[in-house]
């Protein structure tokens, strides 16, 4: 008996935008001009933000922050693709899928600069906190696509992934449930060429990323992260899968860490400028924008405009951080159960102690009143 | 002089030198030289058969250093932060302690496992955990902390050596904050010794990794009302230095254990109950536990209320020696 082929997987790219912004008609999105337009002021004001942040960083008024410089498109654009009823699962990196979904600005500052009262997501949001160790959220995004599913309702849900996270075995796993259950789960890898020090080359050996998702039955696609357009369709036609029954969708969007890893990072030890020069070419909202302007959706003045506004909102936002009281500490005992222990509630009378043994000998100031729920 | 970070570097270098079989893997650890620099130039040593980067997989750097292992090689594995070690738990458990028993002594695993730990160097979530206790509890495997260059480099040496699976943390606010001299020849600080770090008449404190210098500075502060205490550096959390403890005990009648994790369930708890075993009489008093609250771990701007300070480890001495009814 001849060998004979049982299985052919293709892997498709997608691209829409050229860099000087012309585009491919044949392959563009449908989509209105307000959502474009909102594309594009939400990725500006990221972009504002992230230049802030990284600036309050260095000024000791922010801790460690991982910067999102030419992700933009990667991170809004998948997120304005959606409903509020939708999960979203973004990574630590991933802001800017939040603000897409209108969380303010100063609840991720208060987060990086170390406050639990960070990350407050709008209530009618189905966003869930990021996991800060890699990967572990893929398996409850399949659990979280698969609890609508048993519902019966049409939500889906979006899981953002890195190029690294997609070497852990919990990317294994969730494909696995989601391809068999038909799962409306859309893992969305962000490929962004570097997981800390290591190239994507040196994380997988397969061609693409997309690639993987053909073992688990999922459609899969690669699409050029840097492009808004593109993956604009890309996600649409995905989700319209998922709320269709029709199963899980793996996407991989090329794109590209400008920046270190975190700020207590230093890519210059294991990356060449060039590499980052050349990337810096396909800047995401560039691109956008010679688009938008070349399509007369925008003109000079409105693009100004956009920008001017950005500011002042981030502005606005980094003021509003600051003027929150310094935590009470005791706001640490606040919901971590239903009910307190008798232990935890041991334990929380005798840091009050601590307080006021420190505040007589002058060596903490006067607290704020404690916030959360407790016991 | 040189500094904790400096020691484990050197270590691992001597360690490296010395046997051709010692290689390293973990994340960043080879061009970056690691994300706190610990391995720090010794890819450009050694070159990239000895020191390797390998993809984002904490199980699957687990589960190699088994493998590696296993065919005659000496893995030392770097898990880049302690936080994110829970994924390796599955290969530790199953399969690190158990593997000499299960194939009759014929497979063993000389492995190291290396993870930083600890908190209070302003780092985002889950990089500041003490999570020894749930690898204490596993049987078959060593479990170590440095608290000094000099150890750290000893102890590094002694763990790559040893013919069971090490796994050695890495108490990283200690890094770069603390130095001391560091023998340039090649040595081991033996496993399962502890060490006094400061003697002391009126009660023992029993602490590993940083907060031995907590206590340190808990010692200078209870000495100014007259009370001596005497701490010892465990060094070695599993198999304990259950002489050397019980011993330091006997001598001041009481003890208080200092660590980072939450008190329930912890590594703290097994040696409080050691002590209450072994040395009962001697004790005046109950022995107290100075350890985190028994909550998620918060964020940086009030981990300092979280993990216990030097005030904190007073606190726990006063108690002990508050305890009048105790006395025999």
């Amino acid at each position: 008996m001849p060998f004979t082929t049982v299985a052919e997987h293709k892997t498709e790219h997608l691209s829409v935008l050229s860099a000087d912004g012309s585009f491919d008609a044949s392959v563009a999105p449908d989509i209105s001009k307000e959502k474009l337009l909102e594309m594009y002021t939400v990725m500006t004001r990221i972009r504002v933000f992230d230049e802030r942040a990284i600036k309050l960083q260095r000024q000791g008024r922010l801790g460690t922050y991982p910067q999102i410089l030419g992700q933009e498109a990667t991170q809004c654009v998948p997120a304005l693709c959606l409903e509020p009823k939708d999960w979203i699962l973004p990574t630590y990196r991933g802001q800017g899928s939040y603000f897409a979904r209108g969380m303010q600005m100063r609840y991720s500052l208060m987060y990086w600069g170390g406050d639990d009262r960070g990350v407050q997501y709008p209530k009618e949001n189905n966003d869930l906190m990021f996991s800060i160790p890699v990967g572990a959220h893929m398996t409850q995004a399949m659990g979280l696509a698969w609890g609508e599913k048993l519902k019966g309702t049409k939500n889906v849900a979006v899981c953002w992934i890195g190029d690294g996270a997609s070497s852990k075995g919990d990317f294994h796993e969730a494909m696995t449930f989601a391809g068999v259950h038909k799962l409306p789960l859309i893992m969305f890898i962000e490929n962004n060429g570097w997981a800390i020090s290591l190239s994507r080359k040196e994380q997988c050996a397969a061609e693409t990323l997309a690639q993987k998702g053909h073992g688990y039955g999922a459609h899969s696609i690669q699409v050029d992260g840097n492009d808004p357009l593109a993956v604009y369709k890309v996600v649409s036609e995905a989700v319209a899968r998922g709320r269709a029954g029709e199963g899980p969708t793996v996407i991989e969007a090329l794109t590209y860490r400008i920046s270190n890893h975190t700020t207590a990072d230093d890519a210059s030890r294991y990356r060449s400028n060039e590499e980052v020069e050349e990337w810096k070419k396909k800047d995401p909202l560039d691109r956008f924008r010679k688009h938008l302007l070349k399509t007369g959706i925008l003109d000079d003045a409105g693009i100004e405009t956009i920008q001017k506004e950005a500011e002042e909102y981030v502005v606005g936002e980094v003021k509003a951080y600051e003027a929150f009281d310094k935590p009470n500490p005791l706001n640490m005992f606040a919901n971590n159960s239903e009910k307190a222990p008798w232990h935890v509630i041991e334990q929380r009378a005798e840091l009050e102690e601590i307080l006021k043994e420190k505040q007589i000998r002058n060596e903490i100031p006067e607290l704020p009143a404690a916030e959360g729920r407790f016991p | 002089m040189k500094n904790l970070l400096q020691g484990i570097n050197e270590g691992l270098k001597q360690a490296m030198e010395a046997d051709e079989r010692v290689i390293l893997l973990g994340e960043d650890i080879g061009k970056n030289g690691g994300v706190f620099r610990v391995t720090d130039g010794l890819q450009k040593t050694f070159g990239p058969k000895r020191v390797y980067d390998t993809p984002l997989a904490e199980l699957g750097i687990a589960g190699a250093a088994v493998g590696l292992a296993l065919t005659g090689l000496r893995p030392v594995a770097e898990i880049q932060f302690s936080g994110f070690s829970p994924p390796i738990l599955d290969q530790v458990i199953c399969h690190f302690g158990r593997m000499r028993n299960r194939t009759g002594g014929r497979n063993t695993l000389p492995l190291v496992i290396r993870l930083p730990q600890g908190g209070l160097i302003h780092a985002p979530e889950h990089h500041s955990e003490a999570p020894e206790a749930y690898y204490c509890h596993t049987t078959g495997i060593k479990v170590v902390m440095p608290s000094t260059p000099e150890d750290a480099k000893g102890l590094m040496i002694a763990a790559i050596e040893d013919p069971d699976p090490v796994i050695y943390f890495e108490p990283k606010r200690l890094y770069r904050l603390i130095k001391g001299e560091v023998p340039a020849e090649k040595y081991s600080t033996p496993l399962g010794k502890c060490r006094i770090a400061r003697e002391g008449t009126d009660c023992t404190v029993i602490t590993w990794g940083a907060m031995v210098h907590t206590s340190l500075k808990a010692a200078q502060e209870l000495e100014k009302d007259g009370i001596s205490i005497e701490i010892v550096d465990l060094r070695t959390l599993t198999p304990i230095d259950i002489e050397g403890v019980i011993a330091s005990v006997k001598k001041t009648g009481r003890a208080v254990v200092a660590h980072e994790a939450p008190n329930t369930g912890s590594w703290a708890a097994e040696v409080s109950s050691l002590v209450h075993e072994r040395a009962f009489d001697a004790l005046k008093a109950p022995v107290e536990r100075v350890g985190s609250w028994d909550i998620r771990q918060p964020l940086f701007k009030t981990e300092h209320f979280y993990i216990p300070d030097a005030h904190r480890v007073v606190r726990g001495v006063n108690k002990t020696l508050s305890r009048v009814g105790a006395v025999r």
